[in-house]
């Protein structure tokens, strides 16, 4: 009986006004801030693999650790290992872009696809699902990922599989809600007697039109996720293993000299996390007000 | 709270819990194959210190009494569990139920107290934007709640450690006998609560639902009628506006506090779930790990369980849907 | 008034007697009793008796609760403890310990303390060979064969053979036959693991609900009463927070100071860095069934391509010392002749080359169109940061000779059986610490080749296993001596392992703790002599 009742109150039937007029220049911001993070990931990513970067990520300097910004020709200084931070932080994107993009597939795949089934078909698909859901959530994430570690190997795809699959139950519930909502306002049966095919009901309809901004939200919500969640198992040592960065690995190994007063290493990935799923949010709360026309804050 | 809302309450409160039950079932069964498909196994690390030939891990399983295969194994923990008995740790030798509860009692302080203080802050945010909208004062607040959201947990508690032990010259860890500052005990037990309310990461998510189900509300027909009365439009958004998405957030947002706790247990040397998990899934020590994953299931499923109930007793007719 | 008198006489008397009474227990140095010392732990102890434990922090706490027949000096010589003196049979096979009288186990509350006997001597030897006790001690006392009661304070060991350096085995600590619950054998659910009996200077008062460990003095200690009062273990799960706990009063010692906070300690004038030196080295060490390490040219090659020397510096202030062979430099097997194979990159390329490897078109170097690609797997460990500098170090200097090393950091129980079971490796990075003898038989001899045993890596030397051989029949210290100083100067040529440092360790105290002499693998044997001046304690 658990229900989200994250469903927007009105189905906007709104004038022909292009959508940047009708909203409200807060949001405006808010997407632009986040298409601009976004940009920028991106961006991160191709350098990254084509290695386009100031200097080698992984060239140790053990004259030079931990230096500070500028320190000969290091832009955002060095590491504990002497290695250019600007470098390592932009090849550190690999290990968010991919398997966060992972982890979103599988919880929208597998969420819209039991959602849709669970509302659309109800009785007993609906009771199966929401044991399985409730069976998924139930299991607090981080000790199945540290099980899934001890079971397994260290391997940031494992991982986001499992974070893909934990959050299979908050999306299918949404679209469920979704869906049911729909019903109660005769929605879907005023498209089945038009004679609607169900795929275009489905597909159209249902999760173009009336889901698309959560599913939105949730995906840019599912890549913070990611990334946080492999900050915290790189604090519990399980993260993303070196030499390969992550700026969860990074932000861990710098702290280790953050008591005796030297935050730069751990400050600058903690920032780069910091305006990344920033923009992540703020993208998915301003598409959100601007697709549904909404005007909340 | 009306006297009509105690039968549906009855009626929730029983097919919750018969839920939960096989929920419980599911839960420990599927921890318990993923320990099983996990290389290595506990007994190695009691043998740890000297190298563990097959022959002496067998000798160590059949010493403890242990039987081979996996369903054997999981069906005796069943039995075991059915009546009570939740075995012995292989680490420690203590018993786990006593000892899963009392490390259990010690997280759910720590996110019960969190989840306050992250509504504590939230909830009069989500308030102020829906009721006024965007202004001056709600923008910056807003945005800052989200920056706040945005800082990985740990990072976050070694700065306000550093913060206090740098600039306020107190060491914020609480330990039964610390020498120094006996009389601040009290800041040291509700720093980790602040860091983990403040840093899990949810604020930001709460504030947005809340304030959309607010605004939500409030554009309400019933809500503008009540308006237009004068009538005070509190009593009747309160309860769908506020109570039932408070804890449906709430309820949802459980399982991913309880994993900030783990990390936040660690920095503060808070004698919780998480630590020990973190241990017990390192030396394989499956008595302790399904004890504990019974536990937080249990948790997960009592928020779970409370959010029905509030809303059923707010809206006793809807648990006829 | 004659009353009075007599009143007053016996009152007095009576206080002399009892000051008398309590002076007996007492130590003789005049220094003050009191106060209270807590010191931090990185991690928590598992069980907290001699026999079921394995771990560090549980083997510095049993320092404190019990005691041996014998224990061992820092300058390794034997010493009497539970035996005030001992008999050895002229065929090396008897060994028989006189033990002291007065002698008395912790008392329960409430309770007369119990007398130590030969009985518990006996009773601890067979709880310790028991098939159902799980304790990593077994494999260390197979070699006696039969115990005997003698009398009350009389104990008779026979051993199955002569054993060089017999009596330092028999350093182990003593179980009380009233202590455990079963009488028979001793398993992780009994009570006595976690509420220990014992002899020592200090008895376990508690653990408290933030697992911390509480011990008080033991008034009746037959060395004499403990100066300082209390001693508490404080576990800490991050070592960043317990440097700081040291820094701001919550704990008073570290008993292992993580590298790279010895700066910021050395710079305080309130504690006090005393170094010790355990037993222990840190090596790479090779999987020489892979074709491309069995030539010993490519081994000694990867020795000359590491600076050593520099990672010392870089990454531990210097605080080590480098090693050529298979000894901890304090050992006395160590052979000081041998030097360490310096740093010279030209060298391991020549010699790369003298083994048929040439430069590859990816700048690697490769041998019959095999490039030399090595795995390197590691542990996981939480607090790993040191090892982490060490291993990438390495793959940065091996980069620079051509060959391509690939860090892997595996699960611990995973990387177990990598590494001793599938031996599916290349190199591995890893420490032994070594507790009394310098026994590396088990390390390169052949005939330790196989699952779970350790000598991981497959090596096989024929000179190498006939020496091991000899050293194990010899009853001679010098002979010995000379056999393992011939040992190491072959396997520093042969590198099995490149054999890299033995660091020093440090623990940090305030310095309000005063007489701090610390046992180098046992840390706290002389901590009852500890003492803290009447201004300081709390």
């Amino acid at each position: 009986m658990k229900k989200y009742s994250q469903i927007s109150g009105e189905i906007s039937e709104f004038s022909d006004l292009p959508f940047w007029k009708k909203a409200d220049v807060v949001d405006l911001v808010y997407v632009g801030y986040g298409l601009l993070i976004v940009a920028l990931v991106v961006v991160s990513y191709i350098l990254g693999s084509f290695n386009l970067l100031p200097r080698d990520p992984q060239d140790i300097d053990l004259h030079l650790m931990m230096a500070p910004p500028g320190t000969a020709g290091r832009l955002l200084g060095t590491d504990f290992m002497g290695r250019d931070m600007l470098s390592r932080l932009i090849v550190g994107i690999q290990a968010y872009f991919l398997p966060g993009l992972l982890a979103i597939l599988i919880a929208l795949c597998f969420g819209t696809g039991l959602g849709v089934l669970a509302g659309y078909r109800g009785e007993k698909f609906d009771t199966g699902i929401t044991y399985f859901t409730n069976l998924v959530d139930s299991f607090p994430r981080l000790v199945l990922i540290l099980l899934v570690i001890a079971a397994f190997k260290p391997n940031i795809y494992y991982i986001m599989l499992v974070v893909g699959l934990t959050n299979v139950p908050v999306i299918s519930s949404l679209v469920k809600g979704k869906i049911q909502f729909l019903k109660q306002k005769n929605f879907i049966e005023a498209d089945i007697a038009l004679g609607l095919p169900t795929r275009i009901i489905i597909f159209k309809h249902i999760l173009w039109h009336h889901c698309r901004s959560l599913l939105i939200i949730q995906a840019t919500l599912g890549m913070a996720e990611a990334i946080l969640m492999e900050t915290s198992l790189s604090y519990l040592g399980f993260g993303v293993q070196e030499p390969t960065p992550s700026w969860g690995n990074m932000v861990q190994s710098g702290a280790n000299y953050f008591m005796q007063g030297k935050f730069w290493p751990s400050t600058a990935p903690a920032l780069a996390i910091l305006f990344t799923i920033l923009g992540l949010h703020l993208l998915g709360d301003g598409l959100n007000n601007i697709l549904e026309g909404k005007r909340n804050t | 709270m009306k006297l009509s809302a105690i039968r549906p309450i009855a009626l929730v409160l029983s097919r919750e819990l018969m839920i939960t039950v096989l929920l419980l079932l599911g839960v420990s069964f599927v921890v318990f194959i993923i320990l099983f498909a996990s290389p290595g196994d506990p007994f190695s690390v009691l043998l740890e210190g000297q190298l563990s030939t097959a022959e002496a891990k067998t000798g160590v399983r059949e010493a403890m009494g242990v039987p081979r295969s996996w369903y054997i194994q999981y069906l005796t923990w069943l039995a075991g569990m059915l009546s009570g008995n939740f075995g012995t740790s292989i680490r420690m030798g203590l018993p786990v139920l006593p000892e899963v509860l009392r490390v259990g009692f010690s997280t759910l302080i720590l996110t019960i107290g969190s989840l306050m203080i992250t509504l504590l802050i939230a909830v009069p945010i989500a308030l102020y934007s829906a009721v006024r909208g965007t202004n001056k004062l709600s923008w910056p607040l807003t945005m800052s709640s989200y920056v706040i959201s945005a800082l990985p947990v740990f990072w976050f508690g070694y700065i306000v450690i550093y913060f206090f032990t740098h600039e306020l010259g107190l060491f914020p860890i609480a330990f039964g006998f610390s020498t120094a500052g006996q009389k601040y005990r009290w800041l040291y037990q509700l720093l980790p609560i602040f860091v983990l309310g403040v840093g899990n990461g949810t604020i930001s998510e709460v504030i947005r639902f809340l304030r959309q189900e607010m605004g939500r509300v409030m554009a309400e027909d019933y809500i503008r009628s009540a308006r237009a009365k004068g009538a005070s439009i509190w009593k009747h958004a309160f309860k769908e506006g506020l109570l039932i998405p408070v804890t449906e957030i709430i309820a949802s947002k459980i399982p991913f506090i309880l994993g900030g706790a783990v990390i936040v247990e660690q920095v503060f040397n808070w004698p919780g779930m998480g630590r020990m998990a973190w241990q017990a899934a390192q030396d394989r020590d499956y008595p302790v790990i399904m004890g504990i994953a019974i536990l937080a299931a249990v948790f997960v499923r009592l928020g779970s369980l409370f959010q029905s109930v509030v809303y059923v007793a707010v809206n006793p007719r809807a648990s006829k849907e | 008034m004659k009353r009075i008198f007599v009143v007053l006489l016996l009152i007095v008397a009576t206080v002399i007697a009892a000051s008398a009474i309590a002076e007996a227990g007492r130590k003789k140095d005049n220094k003050p009793d009191g106060g209270s010392l807590s010191y931090g732990e990185y991690g928590r102890p598992a069980t907290l008796d001699p026999i079921t434990s394995n771990d560090m922090i549980s083997l510095r706490l049993t320092e404190l609760i019990f005691n041996g027949l014998v224990g061992i000096n820092e300058k390794q010589e034997i010493v009497p403890d539970l035996a005030e003196r001992w008999d050895r049979s002229a065929d090396n096979r008897t060994y028989t310990f006189f033990l002291r009288k007065d002698v008395t186990w912790h008392p329960k509350e409430g309770e007369e303390p119990k007398p130590f006997t030969a009985d518990d001597v006996i009773f601890t030897y067979k709880i310790m060979i028991h098939p159902k006790t799980i304790t990593p001690l077994k494999v260390r006392y197979e070699f006696i064969s039969a115990v005997e009661k003698i009398d009350e304070y009389t104990v008779k060991f026979t051993l199955k053979r002569p054993i060089l350096n017999a009596l330092a085995k028999f350093s182990i600590k003593v179980i009380p036959k009233h202590g455990p619950s079963n009488p028979l054998y001793l398993t992780r659910n009994d009570r006595f693991v976690q509420s220990p009996i014992g002899t020592g200077p200090y008895i376990l008062k508690n653990i408290t609900a933030e697992r911390e460990v509480v011990l008080n003095a033991n008034e009746n200690y037959f060395k004499g009463r403990p100066h300082i009062d209390k001693l508490i273990a404080k576990p800490f799960a991050d070592q960043n927070i317990m440097t700081q706990g040291l820094m701001f009063n919550a704990i008073d010692m570290i008993v292992l100071v993580n590298p790279r906070d010895l700066p910021e300690i050395q710079g305080d004038k309130r504690f006090i860095l005393q170094p010790y030196n355990a037993l222990s080295y840190s090596f790479f060490g090779y999987n020489v069934r892979n074709p491309l390490l069995a030539d010993k040219r490519v081994r000694k090659a990867i020795t000359h391509a590491v600076n050593r020397q520099e990672m010392l510096d870089s990454f531990f202030n210097g605080q080590g010392t480098i090693i050529s062979g298979p000894f901890a430099p304090g050992s006395w097997a160590y052979n000081l002749d041998v030097q360490p194979l310096p740093f010279d990159p030209e060298k391991a390329r020549a010699l790369l080359q003298e083994a048929g490897f040439s430069r590859g078109p990816d700048g690697f170097m490769q041998k019959d169109g095999k490039r030399l690609a090595l795995s390197l797997k590691i542990p996981i460990q939480k607090e790993s940061e040191a090892v982490k500098r060490v291993v990438l170090a390495f793959k940065s200097y091996l980069k620079n000779i051509g060959a391509d090393i690939n860090v892997e950091f595996k699960e611990l129980q995973a990387w177990n059986e990598d590494v001793f079971f599938e031996h599916d490796f290349d190199i591995i990075f890893a420490m032994w610490v070594f507790d009394d003898s310098a026994d590396i038989s088990s390390l390169f001899h052949s005939g330790e080749i196989g699952a779970w045993k350790y000598n991981f890596g497959g090596y096989s030397n024929p000179e190498v296993d006939g020496l091991i051989n000899e050293s194990k029949l010899t009853l001679d210290h010098e002979k010995r001596r000379t056999i393992n100083r011939k040992l190491h100067a072959i396997l520093a040529e042969e590198n099995p392992y490149t054999f890299l440092w033995t660091l020093t360790n440090y623990a940090a105290y305030h310095k309000k703790v005063r007489r701090v002499a610390i046992h180098p693998y046992k840390f706290f044997s002389y901590a009852d002599d500890w003492f803290m001046e009447e201004k300081d304690q709390k």
